[in-house]
Parts: structure tokens; C-alpha cells; sequence
């Protein structure tokens, strides 16, 4: 039984719902508000955050962005923005504020302009002279407490898009693989990955879905970070076993940044000023995209954390995936209290942390990789759709979407997610 | 020459005293107008208003309008959302599908009030009170959410 979420304990042993005759899932977050939507290569996918398997004393979180990617996209394949801030942000506090920032920032290199082509030949290594377009990155350490930034990382290199089987000739993994980087016990990958999250998205044809897995065969933009426990614990102290303070759990957020103004310009690309403003922001799944409405979608991406109760409280105290799935496929969802659905704000503030669109994981002296389980953290194997449609029709019964999962299997090693869906199989 | 000088010196003047009535002018206090009463100040005008900021642009009017008037409303207390007189916030609307509105106001009570508030609600998780207090801070805007903080609330009735 997870000790910060008991209510939940019995999910994965729940009955099967087939609500008249159907199922229904969502989409994790990705295209999940208008303005992101066109802004395709800042949109915050999913995040996750795991206790390593490799290790008790380590954290992995995981960011992906960029949604929906078919994998023959060429010829300029998909990358990190170059002038975006791409960040996981760390509460170890309980107060919903970050107090420690891990932050990419990415710069595109092209050797040759005069071709086409993303490689002028097969590629056997990273740094393979024929791979002709490539990116890496600077990795920052934020701390907010003492307002510290700390570049981790200086030009690691981003695994290339895996075009097809003509230009990798001897196997794409083994050269993105290349791209993992470990300094001063910290480890960062990033690049396309398979997508980890599986649904079924004929959800969005007013319910009409079926257990198609739609996201297979699709990629995704990721960042992983694995970093010591004590890096991201309040006062780099891991909190003993049992303790059950605000700070024995942190709350993980994921966000993209892009310039304040861009100008464009006839004779070049175009120039940008001002603060970086946050476009995009992700935690637990799902709540941008289906419980908030339309008008406050791109306000949400906008927000912080800490002001979710004060700004979209009442969204949550009443949920409309509910009454849609009674609505659709009768699904005899419970009718909500008339306080409002306090249990779904109890889930979002464990440990007496602040309540707020946070993905918290216990990180407590016993907590090992088994029990990070969504939503205390979340694994890539969870099955968040089936656990957030169970909790949001509260009468007892589980939904399940039949989507259960991921089509290929995550590794067991750093970074854990599965090699990219080849563009030329 | 001399009376070019003679001329020089009088513009010179002219402007000096010039400039230091502009000087007066701008150091007078500038007029402060009483906030005009709103004729209804529900939660539900309040909604509505920022319904048509939303159409029609105009939050720098409905801030105007609204930010500092004293407003007596009954909200609904749930406790895991307003558990101490640092962090509570209530539901402005009755709980319905979908809900009008994602904000939650902000409040901050007026000395004694919380406990008022916990004696009026009686160790139940879920109760409607009518409070009075003043919009002090109304955040409006097309970028960023609304929310609202209250600010010397007075508990004024409680139900259920």
C-alpha cells in the first residue's frame, strides 16, 4: 500500500469498467492549450520522476516535449528550440515554490550549408564528421535558496534523430547512447526517444475510443536527469525513514521558456529580446488538458505552481470528466459532493505540502524505485490514465482505457526510456 | 545691444517663472476620486464582467471598478483549502458543472475572524459562511489567470 496515497492503493487490483460498452482515455498533455499548440517544439509532453532502479540513493526525472513526432520527418528533423529555456523545477520545501532549477539551453552547429541533408553519409559514431546537423547543450543548477546558478554541463552533445537504417548502418542505439553525459555524479541525456506515453487519442472524437494505441510508433523530444537524492533534498539532507514533514517529499515541475519579443528580419532569422516568459508547464498528467477549460489553457501554461489553488481551484473541486463520461457512455460516475472534490486536492498536497499541480515523490531514507508509483512520482510503465479516470469518476470502480501499455519496453539502464522509432525501419 | 540684453533677461524670466508654475502645478496632490459604490457586487457581476473582459479586452476597467470596494459575499469554506488564517481560500460559487470560474479567492482576516470562522463552522468540513471584506488585490489581465485576495474579512453569517 502507498503510504502517501492509501485511497489509491486498491486501483491496481480494481475491477474492470467497461462504461456502456466503451472506454475512454485522454492525452497526457500534449497540443493540450491553443497557444502551445502552435508552438510545437516547447510543448511539454509528460514528466516523470522515478527513484532509480540502479540505485535507492539516486532520482531520475524525466521531461519530454515536443509530441507526436513521426519518425520519417525529414529532411530537417526534429530538435530542441535554440532560444528556449527548457527546465525542471524542484520544491523541496512543501511550499510549492521551486527552490532548486535544473535548466537546458541548447545551440545548433551545421557543418556544411551547401547540402540538404541532415548527414552527408552513414554515421558510426556522435561526433561522426558526415553528421552534418547537430545540437548540444549547457545544463544549469539553479538554487533558489541562495541564488547559486552553476553550469553542470558545457556543450554535451544531443543524440541525433535516428533517420533510418541506411545512414546507422551498424545500429542507431549504440550512437545515442553516446550522447549520455556524467559529470560530478550527475547524469543528463538528451534527445528523441520512443514515446513513452500510451493511449488511445480517439478519445478527443467526443469519447469514441477503443483501446487503440495511438501513440506508438511515434517519438518524442526528452530530458533525462539523474542526480543524487541528497542534490534535491531541503538543505542537501535525505530525510530519515518514517519522517512525514513537508520535505520528505519534493514537487517536480517541467517548463519551457521562450523570449519576450522576437523581431523578425528580411535579411536573416530574426532577433529576440526580453525576460524569457514561460509558454508551457507540466506536472501530473492530464490537468491542463482535461480540467481546465479552453479560456485558461495558455494562462495555465503561463502560472506558477503555487497560485494553482487561488487560480484554478474551482476547476479542480469539480472536474467535468465526470459528468462527460456519464454524459457519453454512461458511466454512473458518483455526483460530486457538494464541498467540492476535496479528495483530489488531498492528492495534491501529501505530506502537508502545499496544494498545487505538482508531481511529489517521497524521497524518505526507505523509499526504493517499487514505490515510485504515480502519483507518488511517476514511473514510465505507470498506467496514468487508467488511475486519473478512476479517481476522477470516484464510485469505486476502475476505468480502464485498455491502452495498458508502452509498445516497446523501457531499459533498465540510464535513461531508461526506449530507442526512438527508426525513420527508415 | 542693450536692449537685446533687456530682452534676453525678461524670456529668461518668463521661463523661469514659467517652470515653476508648471512645478507648482505638478506638485499640487492630484484629486483623488471616491470609488463610486458598485450598484450590485456579487460574485456572479463579478464573473460576468470578467466574461466580457475576456470578449472584449477591457480588465483595466473592471479592475477600476472593482479593486477596493467592500464586498459581502457567501463562499463556501472547505477545510482542506482554508486551513489557517495564512492559507485560505473558498469557493466563491456553489460547486456545479462546469464550474463558471477557476478562481478561488484569497483571505485575510480581520483579527479574531478566523476563529470566528471555525467556531461559525463547527468542526464540519464543509460550510457556507457570508463574510464581508475589501477586494484589495484583483489580478486581471489577458496573459495571467484571475484571482483575488480579500483582505480585513469579517465573518458576517454562517449556514449549514
Amino acid at each position: 500500500m502507498n503510504k502517501l496515497y492509501p485511497a489509491l492503493g486498491a486501483l491496481s487490483v480494481g475491477a474492470a469498467l467497461v462504461a456502456g460498452g466503451g472506454d475512454t482515455v485522454t492525452a497526457s498533455s500534449h497540443r493540450e492549450a491553443p497557444a502551445i499548440a502552435e508552438d510545437q517544439y516547447v510543448d511539454n509532453t509528460d514528466v516523470y520522476a522515478f527513484i532509480s532502479p540502479a540505485s535507492s540513493d539516486r532520482m531520475v526525472f524525466v521531461a519530454n516535449y515536443v509530441p507526436l513526432l513521426l519518425p520519417a520527418s525529414g529532411p530537417n528533423y526534429y530538435r530542441f528550440s535554440e532560444d528556449a529555456h527548457y527546465e525542471i523545477h524542484i520544491d523541496n520545501t512543501g511550499d510549492a515554490k521551486e527552490d532548486i532549477t535544473y535548466r537546458w539551453e541548447f545551440k545548433n552547429s551545421l557543418k556544411n550549408g551547401n547540402t540538404f541533408l541532415y548527414n552527408t553519409g552513414t554515421i558510426e559514431l556522435l561526433n561522426d564528421p558526415d553528421l552534418n546537423v547537430t545540437q548540444t547543450y549547457d545544463l544549469y543548477r539553479i538554487n533558489h535558496k541562495t541564488g547559486a546558478k552553476t553550469r553542470i554541463m558545457d556543450d554535451a552533445p544531443v543524440a541525433p534523430w535516428n533517420v533510418g537504417k541506411r545512414s546507422f548502418p551498424s545500429g542507431y542505439e549504440q550512437i545515442a547512447l553516446q550522447a549520455v553525459t556524467t559529470k560530478s555524479g550527475i547524469s543528463s541525456f538528451a534527445g528523441p526517444r520512443d514515446e513513452p506515453f500510451f493511449v488511445d487519442l480517439h478519445v478527443f472524437d467526443l469519447l469514441g475510443v477503443g483501446g487503440v494505441p495511438t501513440t506508438d510508433g511515434v517519438n518524442v523530444m526528452s530530458l533525462v536527469l539523474e542526480v543524487p537524492i541528497t542534490e534535491i533534498a531541503k538543505d542537501g539532507n535525505r530525510p530519515a525513514a518514517g519522517d512525514t514533514s513537508p520535505s520528505s517529499v519534493v514537487g517536480v515541475y517541467a517548463s519551457a521558456s521562450r523570449p519576450q519579443v522576437r523581431v523578425l528580419r528580411r535579411n536573416r532569422a530574426s532577433d529576440d529580446y526580453g525576460n524569457m516568459i514561460q509558454v508551457s508547464r507540466l506536472a501530473w498528467p492530464l490537468i491542463n488538458e482535461v480540467i481546465v477549460p479552453l479560456r485558461d489553457k495558455d494562462k495555465f501554461n503561463r502560472s506558477a505552481p503555487a497560485d494553482d489553488v487561488k487560480n484554478f481551484g474551482a476547476y479542480i473541486l469539480d472536474p467535468e470528466v465526470p459528468k462527460l463520461l456519464n454524459g457519453v457512455l454512461g458511466a454512473g460516475c458518483a455526483p460530486t459532493p457538494a464541498g467540492g472534490r476535496v479528495d483530489i486536492v488531498g492528492l495534491l498536497s501529501p505530506n502537508g505540502t502545499a496544494a498545487a499541480d505538482l508531481l511529489r515523490i517521497n524521497i524518505t531514507a526507505n523509499q526504493t524505485n517499487a514505490q515510485s508509483k504515480f502519483p507518488n512520482g511517476r514511473a514510465l510503465a505507470d498506467d496514468v490514465t487508467d488511475t486519473l479516470l478512476t479517481v476522477a469518476c470516484n464510485n469505486g470502480a476502475a476505468i480502464r482505457d485498455n491502452v495498458n501499455q508502452n509498445d516497446k519496453a523501457f531499459t533498465a539502464t540510464f535513461p531508461y526510456l526506449a530507442s526512438p522509432a527508426s525513420g527508415n525501419p | 545691444m542693450s536692449l537685446r540684453r533687456s530682452t534676453l533677461l525678461l524670456l529668461v524670466l518668463a521661463t523661469a517663472a514659467t517652470a515653476c508654475r508648471s512645478e507648482e502645478q505638478r506638485a499640487a496632490p492630484p484629486k483623488v476620486e471616491p470609488l463610486p459604490k458598485l450598484a450590485s457586487a456579487t460574485q456572479a457581476d463579478l464573473a460576468h464582467e470578467l466574461d466580457q473582459a475576456e470578449e472584449r479586452g477591457t480588465w483595466a476597467e473592471v479592475k477600476r471598478r472593482w479593486q477596493g470596494q467592500t464586498l459581502r459575499w457567501t463562499v463556501t469554506r472547505q477545510r482542506v483549502l482554508c486551513q489557517t488564517a495564512e492559507a485560505c481560500n473558498v469557493s466563491a460559487f456553489p460547486v456545479q458543472r462546469p464550474a463558471p470560474v477557476g478562481w478561488l479567492p484569497t483571505l485575510r482576516f480581520a483579527p479574531g475572524q478566523f476563529a470566528a470562522l471555525e467556531s461559525r463552522c463547527a468542526g464540519k468540513d464543509v460550510c457556507e459562511v457570508t463574510i464581508e471584506g475589501k477586494l484589495e488585490r484583483l489580478q486581471v489581465s489577458a496573459e495571467q489567470p484571475t484571482n483575488l485576495e480579500l483582505t480585513g474579512v469579517k465573518i458576517v453569517g454562517a449556514q449549514g
